[in-house]
């Protein structure tokens, strides 16, 4: 696994042209440190499967605890690192792994106990499947909180059922079944195979779309909903994922240490331990997981056996550590090892390169190739049937009746603007037709089929694209990730598809190049600036290939050039068959682009028609645009876009 | 009858959780923190009015303002060095940040006091006051008293104070106090102080009434969030409904299920409470399409 960035997928695509490999020192070199890191991971493997030939049982005893808090931390990492929910319940799952098979193993002696691994792995899977239901309605800290209370809850299960688990006695395993001379190597194996397939499985779930979606979901679950992505059935496989290898070790676990009760098992510290490694090493990295496991377990045995003077190593030492490491990790490298590792190198690199940011937009050439091939509408049927039918729509915040009695159409093949005051419900009308709120009474019919009950990726699979007012790109993503987030449509075995790759790359650098922005493909688009951000959020609802094509103020808040172009490429989509509802409050760029026009004032319509109506609507001047629109009214910066029917 | 007995004293003891949930709730309310030292806060100032009592012979009641003054300074110090540094960054930041100051806490304490059981215990510890068939210890008269009184203090603070306005308009809208002349960075430090200031008198009449050790902290936070989650986070009048409730649960779950069950109840209703209706009872559901 190469250190540089994106390098897991970015396949079948030609490179950007890279820098003169001499401005880079020689140890930053993407070369140099392949080489290293090679060599680096080669030679930690081969110590930690030999580990066992150590003559010291007590760092055996060390290492093979490291092992189950790496795997531990490898699983974590999947939820916490690429999905984006802490939880403070790791541990539980080894916990679970280790009575599952001390159950069984006590319950059919004569059955080695390694035959229960695979069964307390599938339990600990299951128990955490259950953990991520939870997560369909509590997110952020609600979600840390539950996950103290499901630790606690399982505790008090293992301590009350006293028939299954002998309660705080806890249960005692039956001796190894194997000669003498071997040793640890048995268990020492085992968990090393296991570490082996949990970083077999987080490398494949970040290469691929699930990966990206689940990135994507810690990025931002709104956003991540309204282009497709499923993020209930993803968190769910996350969930299962991230606990069936740590399961496994628990129940390997249980063996080695021959003895499992309720206090040591679901011990809120161990789990602190694993989101400690999590952090330390470097969240949603493949080997940070496991590097912080290693760092860290040593320091506990340190802590519970050293003492000075007065001062007794055990318990309250190791609290204090752990207390302050959490601090200062909090505080100090929030970011964890690897990723700063990483920024060093990165800065190594760019240094003396000039950077993108700022670079003139590539010219929009007459000949890009159609983005949209695909659901081509006749460019102007006779009688436009309505694309998107909103009938009595409502929803209330408290008192606040953001939307009332809302009723409208979109025709098909047309741009039709939503227009009104400040706080007349435009983007709450926005929201409740992408399914990011659920309305309170109404209909909404998309294609004549309702959808009000649909969830935004359900919608998303249907047709409806959107943008937001504040754009919400992923911004830890690269562009060309952005691009290829969206999906339209949801089934398993797509999960396991390379996540940027053949046909869809190549449309999605059609896209970039339709929007100017191709030389950006990888860069980070939290680093690019606001109307950048703007036209890579249309390539990704492009991507989507909606029918319809909701944009909430495409020309707010960016340059008059962009503004242009931003027309352009709306006028261009549309002569390609594509529908569009657009929130703006420049009227010149309303005007000259879009007809019909519906006025939203209160929360519901009071006029609609051509521009050329809506201009001279008493409603509409007294509601939105005032008296003073028609005598004040100067050249606007757009101005290229107000056609004849505006100009009176 | 036992039910009585049991509703009555779960509303005294409601009175003195719904005093230590105030401060959780109201950190919570104005800088949007879960402080998951809380109850390690609540352990620490129940071991000072330990050692006020054994070294001193001061009585836990008399402690109390001393208490309130030293906590102030203690919250204050922790948003100063630590909690500052760490809020604007994800909430799972800042809950990792508060459950590190409650480990370093637990360890210090247990260095400093050791995890030997500890209790105060007074004059009219063992006394009790009997109405008819019920049976009502002194000390929890005593402390759902106080709490009432320091419930109080802080109501007329938050209303009727230019402080308290301004922790009230830093937690509506954190702008626009700014833009109106609030000093937003001292209110955050001063409301952090005042949220572990209550810990004072609570801290108190935890070592009046309970045995506590260093890792009783687990229990108190446990129970303490299952009150602010129940009410509604941030919210102070759900807070005291929340801790009623929790109170007369408690008592009843001893009563009908067995002393046992009392540690399950608060993670039951963490668990109940947040997936049926996250808001809890009086907390505001907040707009999320801006931010989901």
């Amino acid at each position: 696994m190469s250190i540089d960035k994106g390098s897991a997928y970015t396949t079948n695509l030609p490179t950007p042209p890279a820098a003169p490999t001499s401005a880079v020192p020689l140890w930053a070199r993407p070369r140099t440190i392949r080489i290293a890191t090679t060599i680096v991971l080669s030679a930690s493997a081969i110590v930690l499967l030999l580990f066992p030939l150590s003559p010291s049982r007590s760092a055996q005893n060390t290492v093979i605890i490291a092992l189950v808090f790496a795997i531990g931390a490898v699983g974590l990492n999947i939820v916490t690192g690429y999905t984006g929910y802490l939880s403070l319940s790791q541990f539980a799952f080894v916990g679970i792994g280790a009575y599952t098979v001390a159950i069984l193993a006590r319950a059919w002696p004569d059955v080695s106990p390694f035959a229960w691994v695979p069964i307390g792995g599938l339990l600990a899977a299951a128990m955490a499947c259950i953990l991520g239901l939870v997560t369909y309605r509590s997110r952020g800290p609600s979600f840390v909180i539950i996950t103290i209370a499901f630790l606690f809850l399982v505790q008090f299960i293992a301590i009350e059922w006293d028939e299954l688990t002998n309660g705080t006695a806890g249960i005692t395993m039956p001796l190894p079944d194997w000669p003498r001379e071997w040793g640890n190597w048995p268990f020492h194996l085992a968990l090393v195979v296991l570490l082996g397939l949990s970083l077999l499985m987080s490398w494949w779930i970040r290469r691929t779309k699930f990966g990206l979606g689940l990135i994507a979901i810690r990025e931002d679950e709104g956003k991540a909903g309204t282009v497709g992505v499923t993020a209930p059935v993803y968190k769910l496989l996350a969930f299962g994922a991230s606990a069936l290898f740590v399961g496994m070790a628990g129940g390997v676990y249980a063996y080695y240490l021959g003895f499992v009760d309720p206090v040591n098992m679901f011990s809120i510290l161990f789990s602190v331990q694993i989101v400690l490694s999590v952090i330390l090493g470097g969240r949603g990295t493949l080997f940070g997981p496991v590097l912080g496991a290693f760092l860290i377990e040593p320091l506990n045995t340190f802590a519970n056996n050293v003492s000075f003077g007065v001062i007794q190593g055990g318990g309250n030492l190791r609290l204090v550590m752990f207390g302050s490491l959490l601090l200062l990790l909090v505080v100090l490298l929030p970011e964890g090892i690897v990723p700063s590792l990483k920024a060093l190198v990165e800065r190594a690199r760019a240094k003396g390169r000039v950077g993108l940011s700022g670079a003139r937009l590539a010219p929009l050439s007459s000949s890009t190739t159609p983005a949209v091939t695909t659901e081509r509408a006749p460019a102007h049927p006779g009688p436009a049937r309505a694309l998107l039918e909103v009938r009595g729509l409502s929803k209330s915040f408290g008192g606040n009746h953001a939307v009332d009695d809302c009723t409208f159409t979109v025709p098909e093949g047309s741009i039709t603007a939503l227009i009104g005051p400040n706080g007349s419900g435009k983007t709450t009308v926005f929201n409740l037709v992408s399914g990011t709120l659920l309305a309170d009474r109404g209909e909404i019919l998309l294609d004549g089929e309702r959808v009000d009950r649909v969830a935004p990726w359900g919608r998303a699979h249907r047709g409806v694209g959107r943008t937001f007012q504040i754009t919400r790109l992923f911004r830890e993503m690269t562009v060309l990730e952005n691009i290829v987030t969206p999906l339209r449509s949801f089934s398993i075995p797509r999960l396991g598809v390379p996540a940027v790759s053949g046909a869809e790359a190549s449309r999605a650098m059609e896209l970039l190049d339709f929007v100017g922005l191709a030389a950006y493909r990888d860069v980070r688009a939290g680093s690019l600036s606001y109307g950048q951000q703007k036209l890579i959020e249309l390539a990704q609802v492009l991507m989507l290939d909606p029918k319809l094509i909701m944009l909430d103020e495409p020309a707010g808040g960016i340059n008059p050039t962009l503004i242009e172009r931003m027309g352009d490429l709306i006028r261009d989509l549309n002569r390609q068959g594509k529908t569009f509802l657009l929130v703006e409050h420049n009227m010149p760029f309303v005007l000259g682009l879009c007809d019909p026009i519906r006025v939203l004032a209160k929360g519901h319509v009071i006029a609609e028609g051509d521009p050329d109506r809506i201009q001279k609507d008493p409603a509409v001047i007294d509601a939105y645009l005032g008296d003073d629109y028609l005598l004040e009214r100067k050249p606007a910066p757009a101005a290229g876009l107000v056609t004849e029917g505006s100009t009176r | 009858m036992n039910v009585i007995q049991a509703l009555v004293s779960g509303l005294l003891v409601g009175a003195v959780y719904a005093l230590m949930a105030s401060g959780l709730t109201l950190v919570f309310g104005v800088m949007r923190v879960v402080n998951l030292a809380h109850g390690a806060f609540a352990i620490l100032a129940a071991f000072l009015t330990w050692t006020l009592w054994s070294g001193l012979g001061l009585d836990p009641l008399a402690s109390i303002p001393i208490l309130s003054v030293v906590m102030f300074g203690v919250g204050w110090l922790a948003y100063v060095l630590i909690v500052r540094h760490v809020r604007n960054r994800h909430m799972s930041m800042t809950i990792l940040a508060t459950f590190g100051i409650a480990l370093l806490l637990e360890g210090v304490m247990g260095f400093a006091w050791g995890n030997q059981s500890a209790a105060v215990r007074t004059a009219y510890t063992d006394s009790s006051v009997t109405i008819g068939p019920l049976y009502l210890p002194t000390v929890t008269l005593i402390a759902a008293a106080i709490a009432v009184v320091v419930l109080v203090s802080l109501k007329v603070l938050l209303d009727h104070t230019w402080a308290g306005r301004a922790i009230r308009a830093s937690s509506v809208n954190e702008s626009g106090a700014l833009l109106v002349g609030v000093s937003v960075k001292a209110i955050a430090a001063t409301t952090f102080g005042i949220g572990i200031a209550t810990l004072g008198a609570g801290g108190a009449i935890i070592a009046a009434t309970y045995p506590f050790i260093p890792g009783s902290h687990y229990q108190w936070i446990a129970r303490l969030l299952a009150i602010a989650v129940l009410g509604g986070l941030g919210s102070l009048p759900g807070a005291v409904i929340g801790a009623l409730i929790i109170g007369v649960g408690e008592q009843l779950a001893t009563l009908w299920l067995g002393a046992s069950w009392v540690v399950a109840v608060p993670f039951l209703v963490i668990f109940i409470v947040l997936l049926v209706r996250p808001q809890g009872i009086l907390g505001q559901r907040l707009r999320e399409d801006a931010v989901a």
